[in-house]
């Protein structure tokens, strides 16, 4: 009872905290200044206590002025419902009490929507017209541009695709590509702003979002190749379904007329777009060049791919099987530029994990392979798959689940719990969410034998890791929920 | 969900130590399972005991404010009601508050807890507790008793003399000529029962010898003065279980030969004196011991053997010295608590910290049911002749 009260006191007592306004303006932040989901994120939100779990504010200049605005206003909102009370004590002024204090009472909830009023606006009047002229002045520098363009979209797997190629093709041409994870219209231009002309490759990325996006971002940037990572259930909540992912995606093979597309042979959601002009990549290798001698190991991966009778011996940091197609694809088209069959076996030899993709490193002795950047099915498919693969004492397999997951969300979590029980880990551990009740009928469904655990608190899970493994332990992390969705 | 009781700290040399063991090696990994309910004990340097959970917090101690805790609070006591029960003033109307506790985990070092003292207290209230009974652990902390157990049981120990206190004091030139007749330098001065290599001297004269008899004498009314091991190979290897010890992997300290582990060593300067990266007991050591094999398998067993002649359950650690040209392993010293659990042993043996805190529950389980099933119950008419 004690306990329950003091709970009930924290969650109350923190609209009127003065960190309530930081509390805010972190929210704004972590959904990029736009309104809608900073909105939806706060209707949702039961106890504002628990929003600033996994990082703090970033006081950027952005995020001050923010703050700022909001505490002015705020207290403007006080001094007034003050002054009406006053009023109504002193002044004999009617209701003035009543109001003054709803007024006072009402400035926690009035100015978290209200500091959307000027941000919207601000993004009407100002940025976006600002990114329309940047997107206009981009397709031309792209139109006259003399290299290759190589547009890389997919519902996964792109930024990695990106990168793989950038460190591959960077061994003997002139590269340049979209950076980190930037892949929308207003990234595109300012890359396009940044490029000297002289380059022989463009790598850029497509972060397709809604309906059209791809088919507009073609049209801006005028590729001339196009890979296509694959497709899974990602952006349900704009897209509706998965065939209306599937055709924006492959909007860019129809830009294309066909010629010139690489699309991941190992993705079953992208079977039904396929046509014979395609050029599929996958563990069998690429453009007719075979894979054999294939191993994985946790420290990296071999194969060797063959033409006729060209060899090339290849040896990659990266992890896991459904590596071997994107690797062969990017040591095919490295040696489709004119690459040196060395330069070929130095760049792949260079491809290593980024942070948080199925990026191996060793706690308490054991081996976690950390895949939290991972948010789609395929790559639970491809991550099992290697936790399968994998010699261990004992495996150990972690997750939330998947977010944006739409009208799709019970189908793929059970068969996440199908897939993680295919690997056959020793322990699973869940983060306690919507999701996880899905997952559980998947793994029973599938006959899991293991011990199950439920994380009610992930950070602490994740931040004790090293106290649950040891020598011999395989540890997979895949998915990880920021704030705005835990 | 069954209530664990940590109990640390107490009246040792080593009180600061158990409270690190307690919090990093035991409290954490056990609230960690979500299986128990944690209650952590504190006993002051004074012998009050005190119950809380902000005791669960290193910082409390680090920083010093666990002066201010016990000013503020109010001891705990313990009701002894056919189990054991933690009672203590609630702040609330005078009200007390209780909790029953299901299974004790001792995390003391040295004196009044590791050496038997706790253990016979769980005894009497009839609780499951992890670790080495009353008898073992009195044996394993008397470093002379120890020795001459395992010399009995014809498992080699260096050679050794052995003083009380007070005859040090009385007669020192006695000592020191009986020492100096039967004994050859280089020599270990120790404390017979204190851990964690306090008040440990190594000395190679008669002056240090002297100094060596002075520091031990201010630590423990039992000194042991023993024979320095040649061409020495030191390792220890922590071992878990009842009647079936399953040992972890053999640890070289990775000392020179003409250095040994004091506390300072040990605990202060990262594991080896002037290597500061390397932190606590986890960074001065190889695992596996790297060892011929047969001699490995050779030294493995004398430490089981060790462990099975004393009678130990739970967990303990043998210290072993081997003189690597005869190859001939003596039993050293045995641990009943090893210093945070050795938990890295554990862990390069496959086991993690949360796994091995819930191994020892389960054998401090196993261990209660086997006693439990033991008479301890004679009926005669013996009261009705009076």
């Amino acid at each position: 009872m004690k306990h329950s009260l003091k709970k009930l006191w924290q969650a109350t007592s923190v609209f009127y905290s003065f960190h309530y306004s930081v509390i805010l303006v972190y929210m704004l932040q972590n959904t990029e200044y736009q309104v809608g989901p900073y909105l939806k994120w706060y209707w949702r939100t039961q106890n504002f206590t628990k929003v600033m779990t996994r990082r703090k504010l970033d006081k950027t200049k952005a995020a001050r002025a923010v703050l700022f605005g909001l505490r002015t206003g705020m207290l403007l909102q006080i001094l007034t419902g003050l002054w009406l009370v006053y009023l109504g004590v002193w002044g004999n002024v009617t209701g003035g009490v009543e109001f003054g204090l709803a007024v006072v009472v009402s400035y926690p909830i009035i100015w978290a929507h209200l500091v959307a009023v000027p941000l919207e606006l601000g993004r009407i009047l100002i940025v976006l017209p600002k990114q329309k002229r940047q997107i206009i002045a981009s397709e031309k520098i792209f139109k006259n541009h003399k290299g290759a363009k190589i547009a890389i979209a997919g519902s996964y797997g792109k930024t990695s695709m990106k990168e793989l190629l950038l460190t591959v093709l960077g061994e003997g041409k002139k590269v340049a590509a979209t950076p980190a994870n930037k892949n929308v219209p207003v990234s595109h231009a300012q890359f396009a702003s940044k490029l000297t002309g002289d380059e022989d490759i463009l790598l850029i990325e497509y972060g397709e979002g809604a309906p059209g996006d791809v088919e507009r971002f073609a049209k801006t940037t005028h590729p001339t190749h196009g890979v296509i990572t694959g497709l899974a259930p990602a952006h349900l909540d704009h897209y509706k379904t998965l065939k209306a992912a599937g055709e924006d995606i492959f909007s860019l093979a129809k830009y294309l007329k066909g010629k010139n597309i690489y699309v991941n042979g190992e993705s079953p959601s992208a079977k039904e777009f396929l046509l014979k002009e395609f050029h599929l990549y996958n563990q069998d290798g690429a453009l007719g060049w075979k894979v054999s001698d294939v191993k994985v190991g946790v420290d990296g991966l071999g194969f060797t791919l063959t033409k006729g009778k060209k060899n090339l011996k290849l040896r990659s940091h990266l992890i896991g099987r459904h590596q071997i197609g994107p690797l062969s694809l990017a040591a095919v088209l490295a040696h489709e530029f004119g690459l040196s069959d060395e330069q070929i076996e130095a760049g792949i030899s260079k491809t290593a994990p980024f942070e948080h993709r199925m990026q191996p490193y060793l706690l308490s002795g054991g081996w976690i392979i950390d895949d939290t950047y991972n948010g789609n099915i395929e790559g639970i498919r491809a991550g099992t798959q290697l936790l399968k693969d994998l010699p261990a004492k004992r495996k150990l397999y972690v997750t939330p689940g998947l977010v944006d997951q739409g009208e799709e969300n019970e189908r793929v979590h059970i068969e996440v719990g199908e897939l993680i029980a295919t690997a056959q880990p020793d322990i699973v551990v869940l983060m306690q969410n919507s999701t996880t009740k899905f997952i559980q009928k998947g793994l029973e469904s599938a006959g899991f034998a293991g011990e199950l655990r439920i994380e009610q608190n992930p950070l602490e899970f994740y931040n004790n890791l090293r106290e649950f493994v040891a020598v011999g332990d395989v540890a997979l992390l895949q998915n990880d929920w920021p704030d705005n969705y835990a | 969900m069954e209530t664990v009781a940590v109990i640390f700290g107490g009246r040792s040399a080593e009180h600061d130590v158990s409270i690190v063991t307690a919090i990093a090696s035991i409290i954490k990994p056990l609230e960690l399972t979500r299986k128990y309910r944690v209650e952590a004990i504190y006993i002051a340097k004074d012998g009050a005991w005190y119950w809380g959970d902000e005791l669960k917090d290193i910082t409390l101690f680090t920083s010093g404010k666990i002066q201010d805790y016990m000013h503020k609070n109010q001891p705990a006591s313990v009701q002894f009601d056919g189990g054991m029960t933690l009672v203590k003033a609630s702040g609330i109307a005078g009200r007390k508050q209780q909790r029953k506790i299901d299974i004790v985990f001792p995390a003391m070092h040295g004196t009044y807890g590791e050496d038997g003292a706790l253990m016979g207290l769980l005894d009497m209230a009839g609780i499951p507790y992890i670790g080495c009974g009353v008898s073992a652990s009195a044996v394993a902390m008397d470093k002379v008793l120890a020795k001459q157990v395992a010399f009995a049981n014809n498992i080699p120990v260096s050679k050794f003399l052995t003083f009380r206190c007070s005859d040090v004091e009385r007669e020192p030139n006695a000592a020191l000529k009986q020492i100096q007749a039967e004994l050859e330098y280089p020599l270990f001065v120790k404390p017979a029962h204190l851990g964690s290599s306090i008040g440990i001297s190594q000395v190679n004269d008669e002056t240090g010898l002297r100094n060596g008899l002075e520091v031990a004498a201010h630590y423990d009314d039992k000194i042991i003065v023993e024979e320095a091991v040649q061409n020495l190979i030191e390792v220890t290897l922590p071992i878990m279980g009842n009647d079936q010890p399953m040992p972890a992997l053999l640890e070289q300290p990775m000392t020179k030969p003409e250095d040994f582990f004091d506390f300072d060593t040990k605990y202060m300067q990262g594991g080896k004196k002037g290597k500061s990266s390397a932190k606590g007991s986890q960074g001065y050591s190889q695992i596996p011991a790297d060892l011929p094999q047969d001699l490995y398998k050779h030294a493995e067993q004398a430490g089981l053997d060790v462990y099975r002649v004393l009678g130990c359950s739970g967990i303990a650690r043998v210290d072993m010295l081997i003189d690597s040209k005869t190859k001939k392993v003596y039993f050293n010293e045995i641990n009943p608590l090893p210093g945070g659990l050795y938990a890295h042993n554990w862990h390069a043996a496959g086991i993690s910290s949360v796994d091995l805190v819930q191994k020892l529950i389960a054998l401090a389980k196993e261990r209660a049911v086997q006693r439990g099933s033991l008479a301890t119950s004679f009926n005669t008419n013996y009261l009705q002749q009076f």
